[in-house]
């Protein structure tokens, strides 16, 4: 038996600590992973867990990141908790075995300490390698800081093991704003947060020998549409397991979650959609502003797979709100930012209609101020005044040279 | 369709391709495939007759139409060596308890490596058109043939 | 573990498949000669894992599974990782004792072609060995990516024609040498490595219940005559490896704990290469004039690999 760790009532902890010790208390049976910055001490932690006997389970040091999550299908197809941690360019070496993952419907837990894509290569944070994994079919979960890195860590594992879901989930925190910034957290008791997360239900178990069942079978033409509509139905459907996780943690801790979390939306007039930590720094932001009288909100999509794209209708069908502003903190690569897209899909089958605006901000690490959030808030409330957009769709915030930006209204 | 050990109830019941194309809703999650129905504990000691394939198993699927030459099995000359049982790569050759039974003409796709392989003078297998009666083929089986003096 | 008696062949028999027909694996197939032979080897449970390739395109299709034990594909480079992986997820559910069967033997397996072998697997192959996992590597070596249409590999041999490697009026195939792959294994410090052949079924049963056996990860490379790449006709598998084993082309041997070697097979009557070559539409362009002396080079190097695998033999180190 694991040793019980003996944990304070608060803890201080960083994101990639915080992370460590909810995959300790999960009592995972096989974490196969490789080190990156920045989500090396989560690996490292767990690591001196294994050492100390803390973990009951196998603990597979694997040749790349490719193979740590090779690693965790084949363990979770021999019929138990599987999870790893990675980063940026190993996410990127990841991606062909994540979409296996999905697809094999196996419920793996990755936690994700977002960072930038090279080249040129960054070790700092902004979301490429979250926006690269948007297609992959797997649940992703954004924490804002270390307590959030921890309890949804714990979530994940209840979301995607459920028996009507069977999904791998993702949990993200960004690189070092996150990661290294140690703040206090509050933790379950071992013991509480192990019943939390629950035993572990098997599902076409490679080792129930009674049961013979052959993974990874190949679909052509006659058969893949059906399984991937069938998984992407999956997928859509989680939304009501994500939910019931999220209000029975509520009702353990008292902490709150949604899928999309929303901030002074009630009568704001202004909104930036956000994610990450700099959802944090927008709500300062926010507050500041209120106290000059500009009605500002934020909204973010917590769960941004599967998108909450009724929920984001919902939290932008404000009769007041009149221009928004989605942040992209990931290079955009020729398009409008991701989050612009989705967010403008729902926010188009709303009755308020709002002005909708993007930004590119904090790639690689670049600092997003308070001051920069006020003065992009002030932006918004300049096109509300204005009544159309008074700069260009898109544009760059925190870049160095001549200002950037791509598209003008057909108003104005 | 003959049934028992030369046949069984499951074996080859349908081409590959011909199964029911159901919809997302009945698709199997996660693309997952069961080789049997129920409890398949110890299948390593139960014979072909005695499991309870899937229809999942490909042994459920025939490939005869894959052939258009056939091997003949002639148990009068046969020695019973398993030559062609070891070096079938289709699971084609029946044996039972050391011996020889018969071809597996759902799954033998007709390469024709069991008559190569056959020691037998003249050959227990030989290749036919697929549509040669096999009665007729035994009836002109070829006569032992004269070692050439070297 | 219990053992499929192979005293002889007629004991062998006996067995009962658990790799089903109605695969697709080309007439002839080799592979399905040698994943058959590894299954009957043994009567323990078998997990599975599978490299993308020509086994695993014929015999996993939806909706049907050839195979009669539990089995996973995810893709072309990581079989091993699967492998070697699910053997750790059964080390750790049978210390907690959540296994179904927790006193049913079991053994791990993983089949790669050559593609996914020597080339674009070779990395999660070489850490699977390297960590030490209780599972055995078998490479069905045809020496080419038979499942896309013959392109070269590191496996393909000096001279060979592929469609990435082609025979013409200014080559010859291919150039560079076939990647000593059971070497390279063997260097891991792998407790059992072999080389092993379908034609000689005793020693490849026998070498993959030692492996099977052995504690610790194992590797084999083994023959697979291709009828399709090769060029021969279905009919010949076995003959064509035959001619691959008595000229030595395939040396049958084993390394144990990665010094000890062995020869498995010694040929009465050595055959020249040009018989092996010559039985094979590959190496057709070798019989022109201009291309002759490719034959003299390979003879020399398989000449020279036997002397050193002798050699090895009897050095004992």
């Amino acid at each position: 038996m694991a040793k019980e760790f003996e944990l304070n009532e608060v803890e201080v902890w960083d994101g990639n600590y915080a992370a460590s010790q909810a995959l300790r208390q999960a009592q995972i049976d096989v974490v196969a992973a490789y080190p990156i910055t920045p989500s090396t001490p989560i690996v490292e932690g767990y690591g001196a867990y294994v050492a100390n006997g803390y973990v009951d389970g196998e603990f597979v040091m694997v040749e790349s990141e490719h193979g740590a999550m090779s690693g965790c299908v084949g363990a979770a197809a021999a019929g138990g908790r599987v999870a790893t941690a990675t980063s940026s360019q190993g996410f990127a070496l990841m991606v062909e075995v994540l979409y296996q993952a999905s697809g094999m419907r196996l419920p793996i837990v990755l936690t994700v300490v977002n960072r930038a894509l090279a080249s040129p290569l960054n070790v700092r944070g902004d979301h490429s390698d979250m926006y690269l994994g948007r297609d992959s079919g797997w649940i992703q979960l954004d924490a804002y800081n270390p307590q959030e890195a921890y309890d949804l860590t714990l979530c994940a594992f209840r979301i995607g093991e459920h028996l009507d879901v069977r999904l791998p989930v993702m949990v993200h925190q960004d690189g070092f704003t996150t990661s290294h910034k140690a703040q206090n957290v509050t933790p379950l008791k071992d013991d509480v947060a192990y019943k939390f997360v629950g035993d572990y239900v098997p599902v076409n178990d490679m080792l129930d020998f009674s049961r013979p069942v052959t993974h990874g079978a190949q679909t052509e033409e006659d058969w893949h549409f059906e399984h991937k509509a069938k998984q992407h139905k999956a997928l859509m459907d989680s939304r009501t397991v994500i939910d019931e996780v999220l209000a029975e943690f509520k009702e353990l801790t008292g902490r709150e979650y949604k899928r999309v979390e929303t901030y002074y939306m009630e009568d704001a007039e202004v909104a930036l959609v956000v994610l990450g930590s700099s959802v944090e720094t927008a709500v300062i932001a926010a507050e500041e502003l209120r106290a000059e009288g500009i009605k500002a909100g934020i909204v973010s999509p917590r769960c941004f797979r599967p998108f909450p794209y009724d929920l984001v209708r919902d939290a932008l069908d404000v009769p007041s709100l009149k221009a928004v502003c989605c942040m992209d903190k990931s290079a955009p690569g020729g398009a409008m930012g991701a989050l612009f897209n989705e967010i403008s899909a729902a926010a188009y089958t709303t009755e308020s209609r709002p002005l909708i605006t993007n930004y590119i901000y904090g790639l690689g690490g670049r600092d997003f101020s308070i001051e920069e959030a006020k003065r992009i808030f002030k932006e918004q409330k300049a096109h509300a005044d204005a009544g159309h957009i008074t700069t260009p769709i898109q544009q760059f915030s925190g870049v160095r040279g001549p200002k950037l930006g791509f598209f003008e209204t057909r108003r104005g | 369709m003959s049934t028992g050990v030369l046949g069984t109830e499951k074996r080859g019941i349908r081409e590959l391709g011909a199964e029911e194309k159901v919809g997302w809703d009945e698709v199997t999650r996660g693309v997952v495939l069961d080789s049997f129905e129920g409890d398949a504990t110890d299948i390593v000691h139960k014979k072909a007759e005695e499991r309870n394939y899937s229809d999942f198993n490909s042994y459920t699927a025939t490939v005869a139409s894959w052939r258009i030459i056939k091997p003949v099995y002639n148990r009068d000359i046969c020695i019973d060596c398993q030559n062609c049982w070891v070096w079938c790569p289709d699971t084609s050759i029946i044996s039972r308890d050391k011996q020889m039974l018969g071809i597996d003409y759902d799954h033998c796709k007709g390469c024709g490596v069991c008559v190569e392989v056959c020691p037998t003078n003249p050959k227990s297998l030989l290749m036919y058109s697929e549509a040669t009666d096999n009665d007729e083929a035994l009836a002109g089986w070829p006569q032992k043939e004269k070692k050439e003096k070297k | 573990m219990a053992i499929t008696s192979i005293k002889n062949l007629k004991e062998f028999s006996t067995a009962n498949d658990r790799f089903e027909g109605s695969h697709l694996l080309c007439p002839g197939c080799a592979h399905s000669m040698i994943v058959r032979e590894l299954m009957n080897a043994t009567d323990d449970n078998l997990v599975i894992a599978s490299n993308t390739g020509c086994l695993e395109v014929s015999t996993a299709v939806y909706p049907y599974t050839s195979w009669d034990t539990s089995w996973i594909h995810i893709g072309f480079e990581n079989a091993a990782t699967a492998a070697a992986c699910a053997e750790s997820m059964f080390k750790a559910r049978k210390r907690k004792g959540t296994l179904p069967n927790p006193d049913a033997p079991v053994k791990f397996v993983a089949f790669g072609g050559d593609g996914s072998t020597y080339d674009i697997g070779f990395q999660w192959l070489s850490g699977a060995m390297e960590r030490g996992h209780d599972f055995t590597y078998i490479c069905l070596d045809n020496e080419n990516y038979a499942n896309t249409g013959g392109q070269r590999s590191s496996a393909t041999p000096v001279g060979a024609h592929t469609s990435t490697a082609q025979a013409g009026t200014h080559s010859y195939g291919k150039t560079q040498r076939k990647k000593d792959i059971v070497s390279i294994m063997a260097a891991h410090g792998a407790p059992y490595v072999a080389q092993l052949a379908p034609n000689k079924w005793k020693s490849m049963a026998k070498g993959f219940q030692k492996a099977l056996e052995t504690e610790g990860p194992c590797f084999i490379n083994t023959v697979s005559a291709c009828t399709t790449e090769w060029k021969f006709d279905p009919k010949d598998t076995i003959n064509v490896t035959d001619l691959a084993t008595d000229s030595l082309m395939f040396p049958i041997y084993e390394i144990i704990n990665g010094h000890e070697l062995n020869i498995l097979y010694r040929p009465k009557n050595v055959i020249p290469v040009e018989d092996y070559l010559g039985a094979q539409g590959r190496y057709k362009h070798l019989f022109k004039p201009e291309y002759r002396h490719v034959i003299d080079m390979i003879q020399k190097e398989v000449d020279e690999k036997w002397e050193l695998l002798q050699r090895r033999e009897e050095a004992r180190v």
